[in-house]
């Protein structure tokens, strides 16, 4: 069993290199990316098993394919995308499971929306998980792992446009739903992060 | 579309991002890509096995209700038999009449009994139910 060592501060992810169909350097990657990936799929998911399966599943897709990869974006960020597609796919069949899910949670009691209490307040990761997977995704990539909005366009295959589209909405999302319960604190007047805003033109 | 400056989500929410997802911990399992029967560039290779292996169970199924028996050299026999007794153009009519008149093989002999090589110059003996007599001294040959 390969040892997985500690998640690598953000900013290192560009450090890494890679060479296309080099089985040695994918179990460098698998062994790199694999904790930060079922993370993402964590907070797009709501079960762990279906996000361990969902992110073994992208590495074996990914070595089939690795033979293939170019790298025009971080080799993470290329299986940050075939993950985040299993992901969906996922949830669009656990979807069809939904009839069962709202049976099983009719006649479960109302949880008390006072805001004072810690154990009643949403949930970060449950927002996350209520959005579409995609914005989801874009809002991982871009506030947890560090990536900006080129590479993240790079590795969806979209527009950066697309990708500050995205982060827009996702933003919107989560702070109409966390930030009645809790601050997420007021936007700076001006940005003192040097990556680029969300919306690119 | 305006320009937004900066995180709508205030930096708050990137530390409580980074908080929850960092208690995440995998399992760490076995390397599923490195498994052979995982690897979907070996997906369809199977394919090919498997519809041969499909094609020989359907022809073993039809023998065996052909035949009657689950035994593969009988459906073999089978076979043989089959394209041997296939019928025959009128020109050849008289041909199984001539089969049917040959003498059988030898298997119906006794052991002891084994034929000497004089002995297979003799004459088979006929199949007409009146016996060849040969004529006795004295009387006419008949013509």
């Amino acid at each position: 069993m390969p040892v997985i060592p500690d998640v690598p501060a953000r900013g290192e992810l560009t450090a890494e290199t890679y060479q296309p169909g080099s089985a040695e350097d994918f179990d460098r990657l698998y062994r790199t990316a694999y904790p930060r990936v079922y993370r993402t799929l964590t907070a797009i998911l709501a079960d762990p098993g279906a996000a361990e399966d969902c992110a073994q599943d992208a590495f074996v897709q990914a070595f089939g394919a690795w033979k293939r990869w170019r790298p025009d974006a971080p080799a993470e960020a290329w299986v940050h995308r075939i993950a985040v597609n299993r992901a969906i796919s996922y949830r669009r069949t656990a979807r069809l499971r939904g009839v069962g899910e709202i049976l099983r949670r009719l006649g479960r009691p109302v949880h008390s929306t006072d805001p004072s209490d810690e154990a009643t307040r949403p949930d970060l990761l449950s927002a996350l998980r209520s959005i579409p997977p995609k914005l989801a995704a874009a809002i991982v990539l871009r506030h947890y792992h560090g990536y900006n909005n080129r590479e993240i366009a790079a590795a969806f295959g979209v527009s950066e446009r697309t990708v500050g589209t995205r982060l827009r909405q996702a933003g919107e999302r989560l702070r109409a739903v966390l930030e009645p319960s809790f601050p997420l604190g007021a936007p700076p007047a001006f940005p003192s992060d040097t990556r680029e805003s969300y919306a690119e033109d | 579309m305006p320009k937004i400056e900066g995180d709508p989500l205030g930096p708050g929410f990137e530390r409580r991002l980074r908080g929850e997802l960092d208690r995440i911990q995998p399992s760490f399992p076995a390397p599923r890509y490195l498994s052979p029967t995982r690897r979907p560039a070996l997906a369809w290779r199977p394919a090919p096995v498997a519809l041969g292996l499909a094609l020989i169970g359907i022809a073993a199924i039809s023998a065996y209700a052909a035949t009657g028996s689950p035994n593969p050299a009988v459906w073999t026999e089978r076979v043989v038999t089959i394209s041997h007794s296939s019928p025959t153009p009128p020109a050849t009519s008289a041909t199984p009449e001539v089969r049917k008149a040959a003498p059988p093989a030898a298997p119906a002999r006794a052991p002891g009994h084994e034929a000497s090589p004089a002995a297979s110059n003799r004459p088979e003996p006929s199949e007409s139910p009146e016996p060849i007599r040969s004529p006795e001294p004295g009387e006419s040959s008949g013509t």
